[in-house]
């Protein structure tokens, strides 16, 4: 019994050995293949060596290919218009488990070659891993100014100068708000220059009714976002400062309103899985501060005919001593596996996806492309169903502070602040218990 | 076991039963009724149990805006594959854990069951990372060599042959009957109703396995019914309506299997009983 | 069993049975071998590892342990966990062995009550997930609503409070599994061979002694299978947590496989999160050797 027990053991302990060797080698070695189809592999080394005989199949990850990345098809087909010779395969993940599912299919070493990346915070995570292939080389053997991006491919350099990511879109907060509501309440539509104490008065004169019927003056959705942004929209803070004391006036404003009623209680959006969309779509909610990828689901909504909801869109509410039209947002990046093989024409996509070209394709469907000129911005405004002054909402924007930054830790962090924002919304602790609380254990996250 | 019961208490045993169904249905009828519902009347407050107006668009819907047809497809022939390899293989290696003494099969066994206590997320990485080496990753084949295995089966199976008596066995025995035959002529036949139930248990874990196909597939072509669900749920808005509708039609093949494979619980009764 | 050991004649026997035994085993452990013991094997190994899941690792101890026995998040999460497990493991075994005995009659309509309770086990978590968020709404959800007619004037808040998540949770995951353990009961039931009924009566037994005398001992294995798979699957839960509060409010609902994944897909600490899986393996191995020893004092008996 005991020598079976030994022999065993030693078995499994030998085979582990042999896993745990091959793994280590994966890290630094770029063998990689293509399951099933050798075609493509020997197609991808005669591109290679003789240049671009035959046709290379890249492998391009992005999420909800059906819903929200609807345009990185047109971008594929588009693109595969241009380049016959190289052909891109898109794998669609739903959005929820994008990241994880792309962190196992980098670390397993699967043969990915270009990825969007769909939470901003992680990707620095990834790039200090040695997963991201620099652009730098093909940047400049380009030509490309980095400066097209009006800034926002600058979170994607490091000291260094490596180029490690370049920015596809972006998104930003805007005010959302039912027209019908404030005719109804006799109210002027809200301004491009109004402060957030401006939004809550404004609030509390457009909340009307009783339970079901309720009209609220606002909705803050149920996001750390949501509340924490507007502590940093000044840019002086990001969410990964050590003390929150910056964060206070914010919550202070969003729990007054859920006290006063003027906003959706916390409580019963969180656990009856209220979407925003659903409430303001329903003509119940007056002003809702929102990314501007909210615009695409209206539009279709209004089309599809399950809503009637009159919306106008303003700039985002500012706090005291900022100027109008300093918003917070983010970015949809997109990069390339260090372990590739085919660079060259994953180089290809990434720059048509960039490219003016790619700018305009996106803008068609609705989203801000981060190559802003006032022909992709006015293919955005003038898309049908949106508002007439979206045009001038758009461009007013000055500056975005990112609401994630783009640090290693950002995604623990944010985690962390969101376990907290809810216990604050909920009442179950003080303000200055949570932000206490964020504070001490940021420092845990950050500290080792 | 029969228990033949005086009126009263087959009343009481009716109530009982009636009272638990209802409690245990009411979850999936507000399912059923919100799978009938616009996605913004889904959670309006308080709830209608009865929706207003019927969307029974949601249910031709779902088939037209993703290939909702061959994941079904997809689903039923791994699952049906995959509970075909874990019965034969488990119920067999089961016999052997539970019928015949040897050294080491204890260990065995362990290893075995100590796998079950393995949180997926901490393993997932290396399992990714041998099946593409074996270029195993989005294949079918790579998922039905991934899910056949379990230990699960193999300890249900066996719990369930150490209550066949021994002695039983050891009649067979001496009648002549090697352990091959004593497992297809005697252990086999006896163990209907557990094979129904594992057959049963195996069949919802794949119909229902989101992370698995998740993980493993990349290729729309492969995709199971799962995915299809998830596939309602955007990043920035969930089309709740269709993704009710979606599951209430993933429901009823696995109600099929249910009802088909039930009845060997109750046949169980007339059949299992000492031969010989 | 009395008498068959008697019989071995040495070692001749011994390797006869070993062969006769791997024969049996070896169709399903190769498979379960390379695709699932050996990651299994591997993530163990892991938890003496600092590893990021990419670069090579590098073996730090017990460091990884250390930590996490120092980070209270993790310590909560098995105070949770054990609290949420203790509750389900007990209510869902005595709910479905008395569902099994209760279902385990002729009656009319029999089919239709054991699918019912089977059903919610076969549901999509994404869909149970919503309708039990929306049934358990504080204000207006069907189960508040009712507790307030029947005179409760302050109902729990059930998810959307820290004091009232793990209850909701358990109160689902009951309505969840118990019509599936409740299948391998009235499978177990069938098993057991009539003969030893009549047997019973032949001496002159009560139903009760019959219950507590031949049905109990020998639905020991299955018990044995119901107490380690609930144990298992609620210091695993994951997907239903997931799915209905994300380990929250804050992170009351946070249990060890939520903590886990945090350690492995957010902070990419592979190596802490095996440690804590480690916990899990030690616990179950020493429940299932426990259980291993009373097996064989209960099998000499039959």
């Amino acid at each position: 019994m005991k020598k079976q027990k030994l022999i065993a053991a030693v078995l499994i302990t030998v085979l582990s050995c042999l896993l745990l060797a091959g793994c280590k080698g994966e890290g630094d070695s770029t063998k990689n293949s293509t399951p099933s189809n050798s075609k493509t592999e020997s197609a991808s080394e005669d591109a290679k060596t003789s240049g671009d005989t035959g046709q290379v199949t890249i492998k391009a990850s992005v999420w909800d290919l059906d819903t929200s990345s609807a345009s990185a098809k047109t971008m594929a087909d588009t693109f595969m218009a241009r380049n016959p010779d190289i052909k891109v395969d898109l794998i669609d993940i739903p959005s929820s488990e994008y990241t994880n599912k792309l962190s196992i299919m980098l670390n397993g070493n699967n043969d990915l070659d270009v990825f969007w990346i769909k939470d901003g915070d992680t990707i620095k995570a990834i790039e200090s891993k040695g997963q991201l292939a620099d652009l730098s080389s093909f940047i400049n053997r380009q030509g490309l100014d980095l400066n097209v991006f009006n800034g926002l491919a600058d979170s994607f350099t490091t000291d260094d100068g490596k180029v490690f990511a370049l920015p596809v879109n972006s998104s930003f907060y805007v005010l959302f708000y039912n027209k019908d509501l404030f005719d109804a309440a006799g109210v002027a539509y809200p301004g491009n220059d109004m402060t957030w104490s401006d939004f809550e008065n404004l609030a509390s004169k457009l909340t009307s009714g009783e339970g079901a019927d309720k009209k609220y003056g606002a909705l803050l959705h149920t996001w750390q976002a949501c509340v924490q942004n507007w502590a940093i929209q000044d840019g002086k803070h990001t969410i990964l400062d050590s003390d929150y004391s910056f964060m206070k006036d914010s919550y202070e404003m969003a729990l007054r309103m859920q006290n006063a009623g003027t906003i959706m209680d916390y409580a019963t959006l969180k656990t009856g899985n209220i979407h925003y969309s659903s409430p303001f779509l329903q003509g119940n909610i007056a002003m809702m501060p929102m990314g501007t990828w909210f615009c695409s689901t209206l539009i279709d909504k209004i089309k599809a005919g399950e809503s009637t909801v009159n919306w106008g869109m303003a700039v985002l509410p500012h706090p005291e001593g900022v100027e109008a039209g300093w918003t917070v947002g983010s970015v949809t990046p997109i990069a390339i596996n260090a372990s590739s093989k085919k660079q060259e024409a994953a180089w290809k996509f990434v720059d048509f996806v960039t490219s003016e070209e790619g700018a305009l394709i996106q803008a068609q469907a609705g989203l801000v492309p981060s190559r802003i000129s006032t022909d992709s911005m006015s293919f955005v405004a003038e898309a049908e169903g949106m508002p007439d002054n979206a045009l001038e909402i758009l461009t007013a924007v000055k500056k975005i502070t990112l609401d994630r930054p783009i640090e290693e830790k950002t995604a623990e962090v944010n985690q962390m602040l969101g376990e907290v924002h809810s216990l604050i919304m909920l009442g179950e602790y003080s303000i200055d218990q949570g932000l206490a609380e964020m504070s001490e254990r940021n420092k845990e996250i950050q500290g080792q | 076991m029969i228990i033949r019961e005086s009126k009263f208490s087959k009343f009481l045993t009716y109530t009982v039963l009636s009272l638990i169904t209802l409690l245990t249905l009411l979850p999936l009828i507000w399912m059923l009724s919100a799978s009938l519902k616009l996605d913004s009347e889904v959670f309006s407050l308080p709830i209608r149990w009865i929706p207003k107006n019927p969307q029974w668009k949601n249910y031709t819907v779902i088939w037209g805006k993703i290939p909702f047809g061959l994941f079904v497809w997809n689903t039923l022939k791994l699952t049906l594959v995959i509970t075909v390899i874990q019965i034969a293989t488990s119920s067999f290696a089961a016999y052997g854990f539970s019928k015949i003494n040897f050294k080491g099969r204890d260990f065995l066994f362990f290893c075995y069951v100590t796998t079950i206590a393995i949180p997926w997320q901490v393993y997932m990485l290396p399992q990714y990372s041998l099946m593409n080496k074996f270029h195993l990753v989005d294949t079918h084949i790579g998922y039905v060599l991934l899910q056949s295995f379990t230990a699960f089966g193999v300890f249900l199976m066996r719990q369930f042959y150490l209550s066949i008596p021994n002695d039983l066995l050891e009649a067979a025995k001496i009648d002549g009957l090697n352990d091959y035959r004593i497992y297809f002529r005697i252990v086999l036949p006896l163990s209907k109703p557990s094979l129904a139930t594992l057959t049963i248990f195996s069949f919802v874990t794949i119909w229902n396995d989101f992370m698995g196909p998740m993980i493993y597939f990349n290729t729309t072509n492969l995709k199971t019914i799962q995915l299809g669900i998830r596939m309602f749920i955007g990043q920035y808005s969930t089309e709740y309506g269709l993704i009710m509708a979606a599951s209430v039609v993933a429901l009823v093949p696995v109600f099929i299997i249910f009802l088909a494979f039930q009845r060997f619980f109750v046949q169980g009764i007339a059949t299992s009983g000492l031969k010989g | 069993m009395k008498n068959s050991k008697a019989k071995g004649k040495g070692l001749s026997l011994g390797t006869k049975n070993l062969f006769l035994g791997l024969s049996f085993i070896l169709p399903n452990f190769i498979g379960f071998f390379i695709f699932i013991l050996i990651p299994v094997t591997f993530s163990l190994v892991l938890s003496f590892m600092k590893w990021d899941g990419f670069h090579s690792m590098e073996f730090i101890g017990i460091k990884n342990f250390i930590y996490i026995f120092k980070d209270r998040v993790f310590i909560g999460a098995i105070f949770k966990t054990v609290y949420y497990s203790a509750f389900t493991v007990l209510f869902t075994l005595v709910a479905s062995l008395g569902l099994a005995v209760l279902l385990n009659n002729k009656l009319r309509g029999i089919n239709f009550f054991r699918s019912s309770i089977f059903f919610p086990y076969v549901a999509s978590i994404v869909a149970i997930a919503v309708v039990w968020n929306a049934l358990f709404q504080k204000d207006f959800g069907p189960i508040n609503s009712f507790l307030k007619m029947i005179g409760i004037a302050n109902p729990p808040g059930w998810t959307a409070s820290i004091h009232s998540v793990i209850p909701a949770l358990i109160i689902v995951s009951i309505w969840r599994n118990m019509g599936y353990f409740m299948i391998v009961y009235l499978a177990a039931l069938q098993d057991i061979p009539y003969s030893l009924y009549e047997a019973a009566t032949i001496d002159g037994a009560t139903k009760r002694q019959q219950f507590f005398r031949v049905t109990l001992p020998l639905l020991a294995p299955s018990t044995f299978f119901v107490l380690m798979m609930l144990t298992i699957n609620s210091f695993k839960i994951f997907d239903l947590v997931y799915m209905m509060t994300e380990g929250g409010p804050g992170n009351a609902s946070t249990m060890l496989s939520q903590y886990i994944y945090n350690q492995s897909f957010i902070a990419w600490n592979y190596g802490k999160a095996s440690a804590a899986a480690m916990i899990l393996f030690i616990v179950v191995g020493t429940i299932t050797v426990l259980q291993f020893k009373v097996e064989k004092k209960w099998l000499s008996y039959m």
